[in-house]
């Protein structure tokens, strides 16, 4: 390995894989922040194979050119394995004055971005940050700038472990688990299958670049995404009540939005007008995920440190994302000290962070941080309680199957028709089995007992067949799932009430868009069932599935080519793709795949309702 | 029995047949059944035979898929359908999955009581009394992903029927000597050809090819 990496030139008839040279430790973020990071020496790490590269997310990122097979020859292995196989030189190593060959030190540092992590002793900011992971760099392509880091590159300072234990480890060291500064394959191919379908799902999330191997199931797992700040980078240091560093990652946060185009507004007249802008796009952003986390069953633990989540609503760090089949409103994630928050909870999590963004703004604004209680009912509060309702609305219109315009319409033109819908919806949504809470592998839950996506998948269809409106015992069969005891389907006076209400809100918004935009019946419940079918599908992916497929993936994985994988996970989302305004229609399977793809639908089925 | 036998290929090679069809519907505004022979991607395939059929003035449509559970609500409904549509796709596992959730007896009787069953490919071997056509010839085959031992089918006709027909030697080198072996007649179509049969007048609609006794005959 030479110290100094080479930049492949454009040899006639040779790709160009000039751009990974910008992937060298090299990043804005060191300087412009520089108390809010932790630099390391790194090496480069031998025995790493490339298990799974994202060709298509590489072409977006203009790593490979567009005109790149999806295939990995060996100049861009090499270029792979030269950019992110490495282990950083910790604490550890230096003090123990760890031999490294020199050829195999790399030339640049790379930096541990530092965060607010609640498993922290300290819980202010002071030792916590990326425990495993360190930033690779940042490449520009058409306009977007991306962040590039990586998981499992060695343990760092700032690692739970390392401050729990109040000493440094060896990065691999097997006395410990989460702290080692490793990651596996498993951890990796989890956010790959995850992230690939959420992400086609029009969910903002972390994507997976590569997955570089090593023996014993040990892995480099790469992320990528065009700003991967979070919260929890901004709050270490407005707890600490460090203005400068507060300021400078506010700036440098926004100015990669301004970059990029993230943003709306790009100028602003004054600091008070961009900080509250700022504390504006928090607000907008984390009301539309939480929403949707709501409306998606998407389980995602979040928390007042802000570390599973970015800035922009995405998610990051898959291991505890869950999506559930049915809404399991009251399952919690049993962490061993404490019991992790249930879905419905998630919206006031969001909010207590963008409480902090308000409480962030005015500190930068004024020089004096102000209790978190003073902006309790901030206009920036308002404004996220305000557009969490709105995209509530409108995310069931569009589960519903409605075109966009009907849905801006309805919004406009008819919202207590909408509201209407939406209370009695909730009703059978969140009605829980009479077994009640109860424990599951890995926490506690109580089952919800209705599957929504099978009332709005089947009742257009229904109505466009017959004119007679389901009665209460039709109703039921097609809405109960298969967690529904006897005793949990007992048509009481209320139920039939709700029933009716249910049949009658959803015509009275039939009937408006059938009026205002003079179309009949049939034509629009034909639409309807069309793109509901789509949103609704039948199989749709679960936390426990994706576990499972990714254990069929890890017994295939010797015989498995990166190209391979990329295939599958290509395949598999793709069938996962619930848009139906999607463009392209997925390819057949190829024949070698049919079989493990099969397998796939039938873990997706199975576990259907499950969390 | 009212069934239509589509062969395969596009809108336009498949016009006359869709005549035919809609012919044999004989009704104002009737609903139609699209049954895909596995419920992967058939989101897609359902939005197209919409489209296709959107064009005969067919407003009404049920998607129902077979290899998932399904409820016994919209299954009323499917049988209350004044057609059935079977789709295109791998045989064997089309027959797999339709014995598995009961449905050939059902699928039999709608036939038998005048609803018109239609099938396209797959869907159309289906409508015969097995479905070795599926393994025939070995390279042009589907694969039995599904490792099924029974072949047989609804059994609605006495002939084999088998689509995407190519006019070659080799296709008619495989079906002749079948037929000096069975006794069952193959009635064999190009994209765009098919069958149509009504109270039990058989009707081919483009160039179809039949094979018996080892031999070959042109229809049409």
């Amino acid at each position: 390995m030479n110290q100094i990496r080479k930049s492949p030139t454009d040899e006639v008839g040779k790709h160009s894989y000039i751009n990974f040279a910008h992937l060298n430790g090299e990043h804005p973020f060191k300087d412009k922040v520089p108390g809010g990071r932790v630099e390391y020496k790194a090496r480069y790490r031998r025995g790493g194979k490339v298990a799974y590269f994202n060709f298509e997310l590489a072409k977006e990122m203009g790593l490979i050119s567009k005109s790149h097979l999806s295939e990995l020859n060996s100049d861009l292995e090499k270029e792979i394995l030269e950019t992110f196989s490495l282990t950083i030189i910790n604490e550890y190593d230096l003090i123990n004055k760890v031999k490294i060959p020199e050829e195999d030190i790399l030339p640049n540092t790379y930096m541990a971005t530092r965060y607010l992590q609640l498993q922290h002793p300290d819980k202010m900011g002071r030792t916590s940050g990326d425990g495993r992971t360190i930033w690779n760099g940042r490449v520009r392509s058409n306009g977007v700038t991306w962040d590039v880091s990586s998981c499992g590159t060695g343990g760092t300072k700032l690692s739970p472990a390392c401050n729990i234990n109040k000493k440094f480890y060896q990065t691999g060291d097997p006395s410990i688990s989460y702290g080692c500064g490793l990651s596996e394959v498993a951890e990796g191919l989890e956010t790959l299958f995850f992230s690939e379908v959420l992400g086609k799902n029009n969910f903002k999330t972390e994507r997976l670049l590569a997955i570089i191997e090593y023996d014993k199931g040990i892995a480099i797992n790469v992320r990528a995404n065009p700003n991967l700040i979070r919260p929890s980078h901004f709050f270490g240091h407005l707890k600490q009540g460090n203005y400068q560093t507060l300021k400078q990652v506010a700036d440098y946060y926004i100015s990669r939005q301004i970059e990029n185009k993230s943003w709306g507004q790009t100028s602003f007249k004054s600091d008070k007008e961009k900080y509250e802008y700022l504390a504006l796009q928090t607000a907008l952003s984390f009301a539309e995920m939480s929403a949707k986390f709501e409306d998606e069953y998407i389980f995602c633990w979040l928390d007042w440190d802000g570390d599973n989540i970015l800035m922009d609503g995405g998610i990051i760090d898959y291991g505890s994302i869950r999506q559930f089949g049915l809404f399991h409103g009251e399952y919690r994630y049993d962490d061993v000290q404490r019991f992790s928050t249930t879905i419905l909870e998630q919206k006031q999590k969001a909010r207590y962070m963008v409480q902090c963004f308000s409480q962030i703004a005015d500190f930068l604004t004024t020089g004096k941080k102000k209790s978190l209680s003073h902006f309790k009912n901030s206009s920036t509060m308002m404004m996220f309680d305000k557009h969490f309702i709105d995209c509530k609305n409108r995310n069931l219109l569009s589960r519903m199957g409605l075109k966009k315009n009907q849905i801006e319409h309805l919004l406009k033109n008819h919202i207590s028709k909408v509201v209407k819908f939406r209370k009695v919806f909730s009703y059978f949504e969140r009605a829980k089995s009479k077994r009640g809470i109860y424990r599951v592998p890995d926490g506690i839950n109580r089952d919800a007992i209705f599957c929504m996506r099978d009332i709005l998948r089947e009742l257009p269809q229904i109505y466009l067949t017959r004119a007679s409106q389901l009665n209460f015992f039709e109703f039921q069969e097609i809405i109960k799932s298969s967690y529904a005891r006897k005793t949990d389907l007992k048509l009481t006076e209320i139920r039939k009430n709700q029933i009716t209400k249910f049949q009658r809100f959803y015509h009275s918004i039939l009937n408006s868009l059938e009026k205002d935009f003079n179309l009949n019946r049939s034509q629009l419940l034909l639409e309807i069932t069309m793109r509901s079918s789509i949103i609704n599908k039948y199989d749709r992916v679960t936390g426990d599935s994706i576990t499972y497929i990714v254990q069929k993936v890890l017994k295939k994985r010797p015989k498995l080519s990166a190209r391979e994988l990329y295939e599958l996970v290509e395949q598999f989302s793709n069938y996962q793709n619930l848009d139906p305004d999607k463009k392209t229609v997925s390819t057949k399977t190829p024949e070698r795949h049919k079989n493990i793809m099969q397998n796939f639908y039938s873990i997706v089925r199975d576990c259907r309702e499950g969390i | 029995m009212n069934l239509v036998f589509y062969s395969g290929g596009n809108d336009q090679e498949n016009h006359l047949l869709d005549k035919s069809f809609v012919e044999v519907l004989d009704k104002k505004n009737p609903v139609i059944t699209f049954i895909p022979s596995s419920s992967y991607l058939s989101d897609q395939e359902f939005k197209s035979f919409v489209r296709h059929y959107s064009k005969f003035k067919i407003s009404r449509f049920i998607h129902f898929p077979i290899d998932v559970p399904f409820d016994k609500i919209l299954f009323q409904e499917v049988m209350r359908s004044d057609a059935i549509h079977m789709a295109g796709g791998n045989t064997f596992y089309f027959l797999h999955h339709l014995r598995k959730m009961k449905l050939l007896p059902q699928l039999r009787s709608f036939a038998q009581k005048g609803g018109v069953l239609t099938g396209l490919s797959a869907g159309a071997i289906m409508m015969t009394e097995n479905i070795e056509m599926a393994a025939y010839p070995e390279f042009d085959r589907d694969e039995n992903i599904v490792n099924i031992k029974n072949l047989t089918a609804l059994n609605l006709v006495d002939f084999l029927f088998f689509p995407h027909f190519r006019n070659s030697p080799r296709y008619d080198a495989v079906f002749k000597s079948y037929t000096k072996k069975n006794s069952k007649m193959i009635y064999a179509c190009p994209d765009g050809a098919g069958i149509v049969v009504r109270e039990n007048e058989l009707r081919f609609i483009g160039k179809c090819y039949a094979f018996s006794e080892g031999k070959k005959f042109t229809i049409n």
